[in-house]
């Protein structure tokens, strides 16, 4: 029953520990790949920050989002759940899901180089997307 | 945990988490970085010829820069090079080296022939930071000469012989001189920097600037 949450808690930790990394890592110099190549011009390209906030600040604030609505839902009361921490995981993780692939794609199509830590991220939230439990099923009557 | 109420039990789990994801991400962090498929012995190059010099020729140190002008980082670290050399005008001079990775940068190789063809008008210091500072305008072009000649018309230079220089066959075989001389200091990354034949790993940011020159100075 709690399966799902749970899962969706360690990939959001695991998420958590990447952004963070790169967010301590940005501006330290080059980062290297060891999977990918290019790891330091995708981090240092334009695409890399939104108004001078970088990405991977988002990327915190959604995996500490998803994480904490996680933790919330293992702890939902299990006779009759409000339901609201999940639906909101899958809200939520839709809308990284959209912009890992938009990232995905201009590591692709524009940078032409790949940084393995921004695609562990795309994977995990679409991993973090196919758990989260669709909120149509969940709202229907016992 | 059994006589607290229900509502902190998730608030205390979300807050450790939080904390070990930040411990874990500090411990990764601070391992040192070991570039791919090589040792974490810092290269030694005995780069002897080519590139371009900047700054006094009996200067103390010379910190040779292997880069290409397409990527990012090499413009990101272009302003602290420019600045560590104000700051030591006597001490330090720069030894610029083309390193083009065609494969995932296709305009650096052009930029390349840009910036030597300028030196051939003896402006090649001028257009070595225009092209880094106006990079975002050139680098997704499909052909990049009609920029690089405006450039060059925007810092004096005449842009329509610039472009016709950038195609000599003596402009191109001095950049593959230095591709291979990148080629045998087995160089994987740009930008790369070695100080007096040995690989430094430089920070981007003033503070490490300062600290690796001066120890190099202090040696």
């Amino acid at each position: 029953m709690k399966f799902r949450p749970i899962v969706i808690a360690v990939l959001a930790f695991i998420g958590m520990v990447d952004a963070l990394f790169l967010s301590i890592k940005r501006n330290a110099g080059p980062i290297p790949c060891h999977v990918t190549h290019g790891c330091t011009d995708v981090l240092t390209s334009k695409y890399s920050e939104v108004a001078g906030i970088p990405l991977s600040w988002f990327g915190l604030a959604f995996y500490v989002t998803v994480l904490s609505l996680a933790v919330f839902a293992i702890f939902e009361e299990p006779v009759r759940p409000s339901g609201f921490p999940v639906r909101a995981i899958f809200y939520l993780s839709g809308i990284g899901l959209i912009v890992s692939a938009l990232l995905v794609g201009i590591q692709a199509f524009i940078l032409k180089a790949f940084c393995e830590y921004c695609l562990l991220s795309a994977a995990l939230v679409f991993s973090i997307f196919l758990l989260s439990p669709h909120p149509v099923q969940r709202t229907v009557p016992d | 945990m059994r006589g607290m109420p229900k509502a902190m039990k998730p608030v205390i789990v979300i807050i450790l988490a939080v904390a070990v994801a930040a411990g874990a991400a500090v411990y990764m962090s601070r391992q040192p970085e070991q570039p791919a498929e090589t040792n974490a012995a810092p290269l030694k190059a005995d780069i002897k010829g080519g590139g371009h010099f900047r700054g006094p020729e009996n200067a103390q140190l010379t910190l040779v820069e292997f880069g290409d002008y397409q990527c990012p980082s090499c413009a990101a670290y272009h302003p602290f090079v420019k600045e560590i050399l104000n700051r030591y005008p006597k001490q330090l001079r720069l030894e610029f080296h083309h390193f083009p990775l065609i494969s995932i940068h296709p305009n650096s190789f052009a930029a390349s022939k840009a910036v030597e063809a300028a030196g051939e008008q003896g402006h090649y210091w001028e257009m070595h930071d225009a092209v880094f500072e106006y990079q975002t305008q050139w680098a997704d072009k499909p052909d990049p000469k009609p920029i690089f000649a405006a450039i060059a018309n925007r810092i004096g230079i005449n842009g329509t012989i610039l472009v016709q220089t950038m195609e000599s066959d003596a402009i191109r075989q001095r950049i593959l001189q230095d591709v291979e001389r990148g080629d045998k200091a087995k160089i994987q990354a740009v930008p790369t920097f070695f100080i007096n034949g040995q690989e430094v790993h430089i920070k981007l940011g003033m503070e490490d600037f300062v600290q690796v020159i001066e120890a190099n100075l202090h040696k």
